[in-house]
């Protein structure tokens, strides 16, 4: 195929591979035909430059020292530590995370007007996946990993915690597979103005009081990037 | 100065940047890093979800990028969104191997900026209101928020499919869809 007789499908090709949905032997086969077509590489420029916009909303995370020493060692390359702000309100998240033994990296996806998706990725200390939060069009999405042994009569149970208000239950947590629900215009409102999440151990069923009624085995700052 | 100027101005900054490493010039590639990883680190994360994947990922990509710096020039695409897709690409092509793996984050990241001055947090080479911001304004809610899923998290239409509970099929065919306003749009 000539990328003169088929220019729009060349150009689809190229905006699903820039976008990243052309995946598998598709991808590498496109990659191939594109290192050698300057047709295919001007589509795949095209999409590059226009679809960057898509991530604006993306926070910029400063990368630890040791990267970069690391990018200085491949090169061989002598020089000096770039410039650093100094970290702000980390210390209190990290010894936060350090009582809770559970740790968490959110991500917030602006998705247009009036929209927000919340993903929350709990994790242990060693690093296993326990579950997987998201948020998208009013419904809670938790996907369940490996859990952390917890008695057989206990259930595990999600809370936002929103700034100066008491704790709204986002319900309880699957502890195996997917589990969704719509959420309450309050568990919304909750989740929107919330400036932590904590997940407590809970009797079968959750809280009997609407209330947490243990101290939170997680627990992590959170906030909104729009 | 503007957002467009300011944005200009950036794009031609790290145009010379590029220039200076295409010439072995190593203080440019760590002016270049100052500038560029932490959106590009960011970008990464989102994609990889796992801090030291991400950190790897970051490595390999200013290795790629003082390597193929003579490559770029500024009339074939703007600086950042070459760097980002050598980024990008990078991260997509390591899913491939550890997409069966668990989505982990051991630890949080450090931010570049605290949580009170988000405003700062908004990349000067995207100023607002560009034409593609205008020509998203034009999909639906469905369309724009798949390609948001696919291209800022590298979610595949499989797992798009799942966070959003929609069939595959439609969401094969509102980024398909999607793509193709935004060409007619942009190129209008």
């Amino acid at each position: 195929m000539t990328p003169q007789d088929h220019p729009q499908i060349v150009d689809s090709l190229a905006a699903e591979y820039v976008l990243g949905t052309l995946r598998g032997p598709a991808r590498r086969r496109f990659e191939k035909w594109r290192a050698t077509t300057p047709q295919v590489q001007e589509r795949c420029r095209f999409w590059e430059d226009n679809l960057m916009q898509l991530a604006k909303a993306v926070r910029p995370i400063r990368p630890p020292p040791h990267v970069w020493q690391g990018i200085r060692a491949r090169l061989n390359l002598a020089g000096s530590e770039p410039r650093r702000r100094p970290a702000r309100a980390l210390a209190i998240a990290a010894s936060v995370l350090l009582v809770a033994g559970l740790s968490v990296v959110l991500y917030w996806r602006s998705l247009g007007p009036g929209k927000l998706v919340e993903v929350a990725t709990i994790t242990t200390a060693t690093g296993s996946q326990v579950w997987e939060v998201d948020v998208y069009s009013g419904r809670l999405i938790v996907h369940a990993g490996q859990l952390p042994a917890r008695p057989t009569d206990r259930d595990y149970e999600l809370w936002a915690l929103p700034a100066g208000g008491k704790p709204v239950s986002l319900g309880v947590l699957p502890t195996t597979g997917t589990a969704q629900r719509t959420l309450t215009a309050v568990q919304q409102q909750a989740l929107a103005s919330a400036a932590q999440v904590a997940v407590t151990v809970e009797p079968l069923g959750g809280s009997p009081t609407g209330q947490p009624t243990s101290t939170p085995v997680f627990l992590a700052p959170l906030r909104a990037s729009s | 100065m503007s957002p467009a100027a300011q944005s200009a101005d950036l794009d031609q900054q790290l145009q010379l940047l590029l220039d200076r490493c295409a010439a072995a010039d190593a203080t440019a590639l760590q002016r270049l890093y100052e500038l560029a990883s932490p959106f590009l680190f960011a970008c990464l994360t989102r994609i990889l979800r796992r801090r030291a994947l991400a950190e790897e990922a970051l490595q390999d990509v200013f290795v790629s990028i003082w390597q193929r710096a003579g490559q770029f020039h500024s009339s074939r695409g703007r600086p950042m969104a070459w760097m980002m897709s050598i980024a990008r690409y990078r991260a997509i092509d390591l899913l491939r191997h550890e997409r069966s793996a668990p989505v982990l984050v051991p630890d949080l990241p450090e931010r570049a900026e605290s949580a009170d001055d988000s405003k700062e947090d908004a990349a000067p080479w995207m100023p607002a209101g560009g034409l593609l911001e205008r020509c998203l304004a034009l999909l639906t809610d469905h369309q724009r928020n798949c390609l948001e899923l696919a291209f800022v998290g590298g979610n595949s239409h499989e797992a798009i499919a799942r966070l959003t509970g929609n069939p595959l099929g439609t969401v094969k065919s509102w980024i398909r869809r999607g793509l193709q306003s935004l060409r007619q749009c942009l190129e209008s």
